[in-house]
């Protein structure tokens, strides 16, 4: 278990503040957040190499505020690997077993490189390993001692898509085998999305919000989470209460029932966009978009159609293997909705093309 | 860069042959001036014989002071940020810039007997006017900058973060220098050493304020100069700027080529 109290680093005038967070035992946690925001120096904290003004830090129900880093027994992987040059592969994989007998130092080294495919190469000097093989001598480093808590800094940073999505697949399979508390900073929240079971998002030292990922994917709590993670499109407008919720109103319908006493049915004015909504406040407020909300069709909706309904013009189509990333101008404002790359491809979606693009007004994240 | 024949490449080759000329003219020229008959002779000769161990002996006590105290100066210089530390990495330049019998002079009102330091050394047996340690104490003055200078610099190659790392996979302070920086390091360090014990081989103008007696090789080559003229002293000049090449050729062996690294 990984526990932060109101932990607060100063490292020259940069400052952590005030943060916050449980990565349960055997849970792999995630922390994203822009460079610069303070993810490696919580990291270097948790391990013991920066010293912390206030809060503390606990790891496996023991308070570790004020032990030295090599009495905290913790995994820690850099971002670019740091594996000791003089070494062999063998002999950076065995660094933390150096007191341990030879013959069970040789089945750990031996055991970790068979699991991360590094066997042929352990006599090697690391000096010109791939980026990933760095990268997996780097791992099984970190976990020959068996650490109970495993610290990434941003592992898949340095390397290619294809590796990255090799090493994250072995990543979660270690971690589970390993039972290992896992705690990685990324800038990727796909990483988070994949791997992780709680998430915390560190903007400017501060955690901007934590939860698990599917909860801070769909509920950002500011515009700067909802962009930073890319929940979608966040638009800046006013939300005010409609006057008559009409008993045709969508969020009257079966909806309805599921509205807490506190929301009510509004209209969010962005420029010249007007959306219904959900909404527990009014004033000032971002809505975010989510492209996979976003439905588009070239003719009319069938009904039930979404009473949030424009006319759109395509002006990108951005084709991946599965899906489709598109673009949308709706009088002015820009959207994205994502589509299969096959219904992309049925509908002829090229730029310049009419569609209208539909959102219930429940799908519309209001913060 | 291949050189292409122009005005301006053969003003740079014209230069730059010039210096090595005047660099290794006059070391070649002493060394054809010495018969192996006179250098045999000069290899019999007690006096010099005993001085050049007495440089040697004295050379390698200052280099290992220097990289003693000089080694944990260096690590803390590049990598633990203190208050004053720039001036702390001026002060250990010093001697550099200060004129050996300028230093001389220095550490004689420091380390003679009419200094306080001075009268408390001597009273626990540690004279320096006129005695080995004085010569030591020269050495040491005018070597210990070039330790500093390389192991800090061998120290700077280092990522700080490989420390960090040992750290966590279970060593103390102590051990990931000993295990992690210290060998990677090591290599630059040993390069500052031989030069700092060539430069206190080579040391002239602090010693013989200090020590005139006994005389380390330098000093017996001046007085033989004085004393007897040119002949006397080139035997014993050769024998020194051996010593001095196979320094140069150790050095040469252990740092990298600069020069080739792009």
């Amino acid at each position: 278990m990984i526990r932060l109290e109101e932990v607060r680093v100063r490292l020259g005038s940069f400052v952590l503040e005030d943060v916050s967070l449980a990565v349960p035992a055997g849970g792999y946690g995630l922390i994203i957040g822009p460079t610069g925001s303070g993810k490696t120096t919580l990291l270097e904290a948790i391990a013991g190499h920066e010293r912390l003004e206030r809060g503390r830090i606990i790891l496996r129900d023991e308070n570790v505020t004020s032990a030295s880093p090599e009495a905290r027994r913790v995994g820690f992987v850099y971002q670019h690997y740091h594996l000791f040059p003089h070494l062999t592969v063998a002999e950076n994989i065995g660094y933390g077993l150096r007191h341990a007998q030879a013959e069970a130092r040789a089945e750990r080294v031996a055991q970790l490189a068979e699991s991360l495919g590094l066997l042929p190469l352990l006599p090697r000097s690391v000096r010109g390993l791939s980026g990933g093989e760095q990268q997996r001598t780097a791992l099984a480093r970190a976990l020959a001692p068996r650490p109970t808590i495993l610290l990434l800094d941003e592992p898949f940073a340095a390397v290619d898509p294809a590796t990255r999505r090799a090493l994250r697949r072995e990543l979660r399979a270690l971690h589970e085998r390993e039972g290992v508390t896992t705690l990685q900073v990324t800038h990727d929240f796909e990483d988070a999305l994949r791997l992780g079971d709680v998430v915390a998002v560190l903007a400017d030292g501060r955690i901007a919000q934590s939860g698990t990922p599917d909860s801070v994917f769909r509920y950002p709590n500011s515009a700067f989470v909802a962009e930073f993670i890319g929940t979608g499109t966040v638009l800046r407008g006013t939300v005010e209460r409609m006057q008559v919720p009409g008993p045709e109103s969508e969020a009257s319908g079966a909806e309805r029932s599921d509205l807490a006493e506190t929301r009510f049915a509004g209209r969010f004015r962005s420029n010249g966009l007007e959306l219904e909504v959900v909404a527990e406040r009014e004033g000032a407020a971002y809505a975010v978009i989510r492209p996979a909300d976003l439905l588009i069709s070239r003719a009319a909706m069938p009904a039930p159609a979404p009473r949030n309904r424009f006319d759109a013009t395509v002006t990108r189509v951005e084709r991946g293997s599965v899906v489709a990333q598109v673009h949308l101008d709706v009088g002015g404002t820009a959207l994205v909705a994502t589509v299969m790359t096959t219904t992309a491809d049925e509908l002829g979606l090229a730029p310049g093309i009419q569609l209208v693009a539909a959102i219930k007004a429940t799908a519309i994240h209001l913060i | 860069m291949p050189l292409r024949t122009s005005p301006w490449s053969l003003t740079l080759w014209l230069l730059a042959a010039l210096l090595v000329l005047f660099v290794a003219g006059p070391l070649l020229r002493l060394l054809l001036q010495a018969s192996p008959a006179s250098l045999g002779a000069a290899l019999s000769d007690p006096e010099l014989v005993a001085s050049i161990w007495l440089t040697i002996l004295t050379a390698t006590s200052a280099t290992a002071l220097s990289v003693g105290l000089g080694v944990p100066l260096a690590y803390l210089l590049a990598r633990v940020p203190f208050p004053g530390r720039r001036i702390v990495a001026g002060i250990v330049e010093l001697p550099v810039v200060v004129p050996h019998p300028v230093a001389g002079i220095a550490l004689l009102l420091f380390l003679g007997r009419q200094s306080t330091i001075g009268r408390g050394l001597g009273a626990i047996g540690l004279e320096f006017v006129n005695q080995v340690p004085g010569i030591v104490a020269g050495m040491l003055f005018v070597s210990a900058p070039i330790v500093v200078s390389a192991a800090r610099e061998a120290f700077h190659s280092v990522d700080p973060k490989l420390e960090r790392v040992a750290r966590t996979l279970g060593d103390t302070g102590w051990n990931a220098f000993r295990h992690v920086t210290l060998p990677l390091a090591g290599r630059g360090i040993v390069a500052g050493a031989v030069l700092a014990w060539a430069r206190s081989v080579s040391e002239f103008g602090s010693i013989v304020i200090l020590t005139y007696n006994p005389k380390v090789a330098s000093i017996l080559i001046y007085d033989r100069f004085t004393l007897f003229g040119l002949p006397a002293a080139v035997p014993a000049a050769v024998v020194l700027l051996l010593i001095a090449l196979a320094v140069f050729g150790l050095v040469q062996l252990l740092a990298p080529d600069r020069a080739e690294q792009r």
